[in-house]
């Protein structure tokens, strides 16, 4: 009992999650840059301490999100956060904790409409691994082209996503997230250079 | 610091609403955000869009400037100074290059931004095609099917009527060849500086609640015609009577006694800089 009692999470929701913000802003500002947030995602337990650190710093009651059938992760999430589980179609936060969930959840995932286009999801993908390719991006926020030391799975979302053939302004957004709280973001407009 | 009342004012719920429009905003560049404004101690239409931005962004870290009309002493620049200084107990600066965000009133600061550094905008109106429709939802719907054609003809009317095109401020621009954009009330000298910028710019309207953004290197055209480019003010043959700067935007102000007109960089910042440098 003590040594559950002492297992507190001591994530500052005001000035730590000023900080991720600060980094998640940083990254979606300047895609391919990778932020590191492991020094407020270790203020937090559980299996994906750095998705939860993203968690808590942009869910609330007011939002919806869909943890890809991983109900513990879910768990912590709601208990956290209170925000409300939803399908897949209508999360505004798909967590894919799995490589097997990113199929699914970037081909359901809710692009918003060209009138509302925000009212679209964010999608935080786990990315461990080795990166083993280099990827060239393009777009708003980056200075010609950037390159990306990327795993498969950034490789994968981004074909998937490029698949959808989402209609600008509509689309998804894309957060990287590995267990050692490395953070590189993807919106909409940023595209791969092949 | 007033202890009685959240680190920067604002409560969690409202910053995180504010941080996910913001992060939206970024996600799509140009494109207006709404988002819940909440109620400031001062009132809407005088910079509470921009302050609720630079109160969701800001951390004990941050150095805070502020300016008005360029300049860093204003009536505005002050309060909104210590305001945040009151609620959050950050460094202010007057110094471009020291701060870390940069909130402003009209003005584009004449020292090129770094990417470290963020930009606040106060907006009054976000909406570029309120100028040729009154409707919310009509020019929501032209912005859907990027029906720009009203807001081309109003540039239009203006060439024919005065042989140029006058508008002095909030002259509309494209960004990422899909969505006009209001860059504020900044001169149109300014426009050119959204353009391929190196920090990212967060545009704020508390009144009309709306949050819009333009990322570090992102394309910012200002609407122009094939044969009439677009133009900034021309300050040829002036020069700042303080600096001697010619190349910086400058504010004409009138010697009541000897009738001369003056001028002077409405930078105050960057001004008292060249002066220094020129000792």
């Amino acid at each position: 009992m003590i040594s559950t009692l002492s297992k507190k999470h001591s994530f500052d929701m005001v000035f730590d999650s000023q900080k991720v913000y600060r980094l998640i802003l940083e990254a979606m500002s300047n895609p391919g840059r990778i932020v590191n947030i492991k020094k407020y995602a270790d203020k937090l337990f559980g299996d994906n301490p750095a998705f939860l650190a993203a968690a808590m710093t942009l869910l609330d009651n007011e939002t919806s999100f869909n943890a890809c059938e991983n109900g513990r992760f879910s768990d912590e999430i709601a208990s956290l956060t209170l925000a409300k589980r939803e399908t897949l179609e209508d999360a505004d936060f798909i967590f894919a904790c799995d490589f097997g969930d990113i199929k699914s959840a970037i081909q359901n995932a809710k692009r918003g409409t060209l009138s509302d286009p925000h009212k679209s999801a964010t999608i935080a993908i786990q990315n461990d691994g080795t990166p083993s390719l280099r990827l060239t991006l393009a777009g708003p926020g980056i200075d010609g082209r950037v390159t990306l030391d990327a795993t498969q799975t950034v490789k994968c979302a981004l074909d998937l996503r490029d698949a959808q053939k989402h209609e600008y302004p509509q689309g998804v957004d894309l957060l990287f997230i590995s267990s050692a709280g490395e953070l590189a973001a993807v919106p909409r407009l940023v595209r791969e250079v092949r | 610091m007033n202890k009685n009342y959240n680190f920067a004012f604002l409560d969690e719920g409202s910053k995180r609403e504010i941080r996910r429009a913001s992060l939206k905003a970024v996600a799509i560049p140009g494109y207006q955000v709404p988002f819940g404004s909440r109620e400031l101690p001062i009132g809407r239409g005088w910079g509470t869009g921009g302050i609720q931005l630079t109160l969701s962004l800001i951390g004990p870290d941050d150095v805070l400037k502020v300016i008005d009309q360029g300049s860093d002493e204003s009536v505005n620049a002050v309060n909104i100074k210590k305001f945040v200084g009151l609620c959050a107990d950050v460094k202010t600066t007057t110094d471009t290059r020291e701060a870390t965000l940069i909130q402003t009133r009209h003005r584009i600061p004449e020292i090129p931004m770094t990417n470290d550094q963020i930009l606040v905008l106060q907006i009054p109106i976000p909406e570029p095609l309120r100028v040729v429709e009154a409707s919310e939802e009509a020019t929501k719907r032209m912005h859907a099917e990027k029906d720009y054609a009203p807001i081309w003809l109003e540039l239009y009317e203006s060439l024919v009527k005065y042989k140029r095109i006058a508008i002095a401020t909030e002259y509309p621009c494209m960004v990422e060849e899909r969505h006009v954009m209001n860059p504020g009330p900044i001169p149109k000298f300014d426009n050119p500086k959204l353009h391929d910028a190196e920090c990212l710019c967060l545009f704020g309207a508390g009144r009309e609640k709306k949050i819009y953004a333009v990322p570090p290197h992102t394309k910012v055209v200002s609407l122009a015609f094939d044969d009439v480019p677009f133009e900034r003010e021309s300050f040829a043959g002036k020069r700042c009577r303080l600096c001697g700067s010619a190349h910086t935007y400058l504010d004409e102000t009138f010697d009541a006694l000897t009738g001369e007109k003056v001028y002077q960089c409405s930078d105050t910042s960057y001004c008292k800089e060249a002066r220094g440098q020129c000792v």
